[in-house]
């Protein structure tokens, strides 16, 4: 009888003390970029020679995210398309345009992002990351082809390189 | 990827360092990683790896080595990875993304 009580004071007291302890959670942040397809391009095809992510077209313009975990440590490059990676046979060339411009953002000081960001060469837009947060960049581009000529029927797939480069 | 900026330390293989690397999928519409090692003006160098393509599920991470021979080490700048995606449908622009960690 006497060891039962002992034994359940000791579980009692036991339970107390181990709910009493403090139980830390630790973590660390590291500086890191992230870089999520937040909406696939699709291209329109209001002209038949020509292919455009513009929604005037029809289009789906590119909707590429970066997530930063800590101010200051990289630069985000991004490449909008000036060849198919997969497409018909095309016997004639094509006019590649296009633009990498900042859309939404998570604070405010990443609009001046866009005023700052540099062109070069042409397909190629840089951005310095000054600032944690997630930044949300549209890319759109647009395919002409030869001179009034029709596109072959078929599937066309271009690739957008979004770079993200510790600094 | 990170570190942000991986520290070169000696290997188990004379004359080779290694760099311990992380790289964590946060893309759904990705699987495979390629692992490419570059000078400052993005010239290739000459790397070891267990397998250069790794397959890393979307909210997994994988841990890796790189090893880069000890002459190589001066000209060594980024250590990236490239988002393998794949050849895609119709009238679509594709996303490949890059994340590089600097050597300083």
């Amino acid at each position: 009888m006497s060891i039962k009580k002992i034994t359940a004071v000791a579980l009692l007291l036991s339970t107390t003390s181990a709910m009493a302890t403090d139980s830390p959670i630790n973590g660390t942040v590291q500086p890191k970029c992230s870089v999520y397809t937040e909406t696939q391009g699709v291209y329109g095809h209001p002209l038949p020679n020509k292919l455009s992510t513009a929604s005037a077209d029809g289009g789906v313009s590119t909707s590429i995210r970066y997530d930063i975990a800590q101010a200051d440590f990289y630069k985000a490059q991004i490449t909008h398309p000036n060849s198919f990676s997969s497409s018909p046979t095309l016997d004639d060339v094509v006019a590649w345009t296009g633009s990498s411009v900042v859309g939404q953002v998570s604070v405010s000081g990443m609009s001046a992002y866009e005023a700052a960001k540099v062109i070069s060469p042409s397909n190629v837009t840089t951005f310095d990351m000054t600032l944690a947060g997630s930044t949300w960049f549209t890319v759109s581009s647009t395919a002409l082809y030869g001179y009034n000529k029709s596109l072959p029927a078929g599937s066309y797939t271009a690739i957008i390189k979004a770079d993200c480069i510790a600094k | 990827m990170t570190p942000a900026y991986p520290v070169l330390d000696s290997s188990y293989i004379n004359g080779v360092v290694v760099a311990k690397m992380k790289l964590f999928n946060r893309r759904e519409d990705v699987d495979y990683y390629q692992i490419e090692v570059f000078t400052e003006d993005w010239k290739p160098v000459s790397f070891a790896t267990t397998a250069r393509l790794l397959k890393v599920g979307y909210n997994k991470n994988k841990l890796f080595d790189v090893y880069i021979r000890f002459a190589d080490v001066k000209k060594t700048k980024y250590i990236c990875t490239t988002s393998k995606v794949f050849k895609g449908g119709n009238q679509e622009t594709l996303v490949s993304s890059m994340i590089c960690s600097k050597i300083k």
